[in-house]
């Protein structure tokens, strides 16, 4: 077990190697330069003291090099617009809101969608399912940007005076609900669907029914016997969700005006500011990847069964 | 693959092949469109999938067939006209600058449907390629080939469509798009294929066709490739949902097609500025993906009943 724990720890360094090595060489092919503004000329001398500043007069691997060196001691460097800023600021000001929206949409998520799943694997074929399952079948094909900006349309605006609910911002508790109602739909249709599947076939094993033949009620068959293993596929899930929750947050930070990460990265691209997309790009990398490392790692723990296969 | 293995020797050199895959061609053609047949039955036995099919069927005849037969140029801007309600001379009502939306949605939608199926055919030949090869060499190469896909998989897909849009540089077309959607989604595609190439090399007509000296190029082009076929079939529409959400939210966050040129995502985004007070111009581009998503959904659903049913879902 400890084996397998440290192993699937130690995979992800050459993984994160990789990746950031990927982001770095797309980066370095990104077409302009941040110092060479069309509008402001500036002296081939003061080109080349800010390429050596930033480093960007040494070849490319040395470039990656240092630029690995301060991922792993947690220094991002600094911006290339901003002056003053370093991506650790930009990071710190702005990851938090970002964390919070995804933390607080996969909550909503497992809150609602698992119970939603639950249910609807219980009365197969009847109301409850079909309405669960068409919801989620809905709920992850309407794209996020509707779903926000009905949200906003109704109970913000339209039924404004009875919920009272502001349109955008990140500020008070007021303000968190529909965005994370809006990020968290998807992920919530998704777990649903995933544990009534796999809760329907729990239901068939033998072990259930020897439960239920052996007398156990039936809350502690449902809590022991089929939650419980219904749940393994969830967690797994978690992983890939994760990067869901990255790429709509993009979405829903743009529509609520909430000054997250992924509002940030798209002002930094368009900003041509390299160090600060190549720092984003690498956080959420990073957060990925480890995620679906600790998603392993859990599946491991919760079945034995996977261990041998991977690493 | 009802097809009994008698039937097939007699009537061909190459069973797996003449048998799965080939519909015309040498031997009797009803025995050998069988497969096809079964799975047509399979497929239509799925009614939400045959519903879904004849509505992505409509929506595609609506993209193609309205610009065609439309009075209205689509991009002719008439102020007089702005915000008309729907009605019969405007269907879907008209856009802020005056023309017909029914028109409009249903260029964008030839620009989305265009995308989404660019972007899935792209990402089904790099996953082929990919997986058939990781898939068939197997061994050392197989398993550095697997965990390099692992790593891809910590990719987060939108900020590397996002990059790969900056890395090609000046305005997006279509098929920047198509190439920063693909570059950014093969990996499951790639996965899957290499999973049925390595179940196929343990079927016996694969192990004879070696056994009788078949090179393995050959192989590989006439009993491997082929016969993943059902699979890739089913993985154009599981792709497609992705990319064509994908397309819409670039669109709509400001980096994908760039007006007169409208998709679906980029129209619900000027629709987004007048929301409050004409809520139809984001409502009815948004519904169109979500329709042709479910749909999609819905389709792979039946497809996979339809040509792999071995693998089916509870």
């Amino acid at each position: 077990m400890i084996r397998f724990i440290i192993g699937r720890i130690l995979w992800t360094i050459p993984v994160l190697l990789l990746v950031i090595l990927m982001t770095f060489l797309m980066m370095r092919h990104i077409q302009g330069n941040p110092f060479r503004h069309s509008e402001r000329a500036v002296s081939p001398e003061i080109q080349a003291n800010l390429e050596r500043k930033f480093n960007l007069d040494k070849p490319w691997y040395e470039q990656y090099f240092l630029y690995v060196k301060g991922v792993a001691t947690f220094d991002l460097g600094p911006s290339l617009v901003l002056r003053n800023q370093s991506v650790n600021d930009i990071v710190r000001e702005h990851f938090p809101k970002s964390l919070e929206l995804g933390f607080l949409a996969m909550l909503f998520a497992v809150v609602f969608g698992i119970p939603l799943g639950v249910i609807a694997a219980l009365r197969p074929n009847t109301v409850f399912d079909y309405g669960a399952m068409l919801f989620s079948n809905v709920g992850f094909a309407v794209p996020s940007f509707l779903i926000a900006t009905l949200l906003i349309y109704f109970f913000a605006l339209k039924w404004g005076d009875i919920f009272g609910l502001p349109t955008s911002g990140w500020t008070g508790w007021q303000s968190k609900i529909l965005p994370v109602i809006a990020l968290g739909l998807g992920p919530m249709a998704y777990f649903a669907r995933l544990v009534r599947g796999t809760m329907l076939e729990t239901l068939q094993q033998d072990y259930v029914r020897t439960a239920k033949a052996k007398g156990l009620s039936g809350r502690r068959v449902l809590m022991v016997h089929v939650l419980k293993n219904s749940l393994i596929p969830a967690v797994t899930a978690a992983g890939p969700l994760l990067g869901f929750l990255i790429t709509g947050s993009f979405i829903i930070e743009f529509i609520f005006a909430i000054p997250g990460i992924g509002k940030y990265y798209i002002t930094a691209v368009s900003a041509r500011d390299y160090s600060v997309v190549m720092g984003l790009t690498v956080l959420l990398s990073v957060i990925v990847i480890v995620a679906n490392m600790i998603v392993d790692i859990l599946y491991g723990v919760l079945d034995p069964r996977t261990r041998e296969v991977r690493t | 693959m009802v097809v009994s293995p008698q039937d097939q020797r007699m009537r061909s050199p190459d069973p797996a092949h003449s048998g799965d895959i080939q519909v015309a061609g040498a031997g009797t053609p009803i025995r050998q469109s069988s497969l096809w047949r079964d799975a047509k039955r399979r497929y239509v036995r799925n009614k939400g999938a045959v519903v879904a099919g004849a509505i992505f069927l409509i929506i595609l005849a609506y993209c193609i067939i309205v610009p065609i037969v439309s009075p209205y140029d689509p991009d002719e801007v008439n102020f007089q006209d702005r915000f008309l309600p729907a009605s019969l001379a405007h269907p879907f009502g008209t856009d802020a600058f005056g023309r017909d939306l029914f028109t409009r949605v249903a260029l964008g939608g030839r620009i989305s449907i265009m995308i989404g199926f660019a972007a899935t055919f792209v990402i089904l030949v790099i996953g082929l390629t990919y997986g058939s090869i990781s898939g068939f060499v197997g061994g050392w190469l197989d398993n550095a080939m697997m965990r390099f896909l692992d790593a891809l998989y910590g990719l987060p897909y939108l900020p590397f469509a996002i990059i790969t849009l900056a890395i090609i540089g000046g305005t997006p077309t279509k098929w920047t798009m198509v190439l920063a959607l693909s570059i950014a989604s093969w990996f499951t595609a790639a996965r899957i294929v290499r999973g049925q190439i390595i179940t196929l090399k343990q079927n016996d007509y694969v192990r004879a066709a070696t056994a009788v000296g078949a090179r393995w190029y050959r192989v590989l082009a006439r009993h491997l490739v082929p016969n993943t076929l059902g699979v890739l079939i089913i993985a154009i529409f599981l792709e497609l949902p992705g990319v064509i959400l994908g397309e819409a939210f670039l669109s709509f966050i400001g980096l994908g097609i760039n007006p007169p040129a409208a998709s679906w995502g980029s129209m619900a985004q000027e629709g987004r500025d007048v929301y409050r007070t004409h809520p139809s111009l984001i409502l009815i581009p948004s519904l169109m993906i979500a329709t042709l998503v479910l749909c999609a959904n819905f389709i792979a659903d039946g497809l996979r009943d339809a040509l792999d049913p071995r693998t089916k879902e509870t």
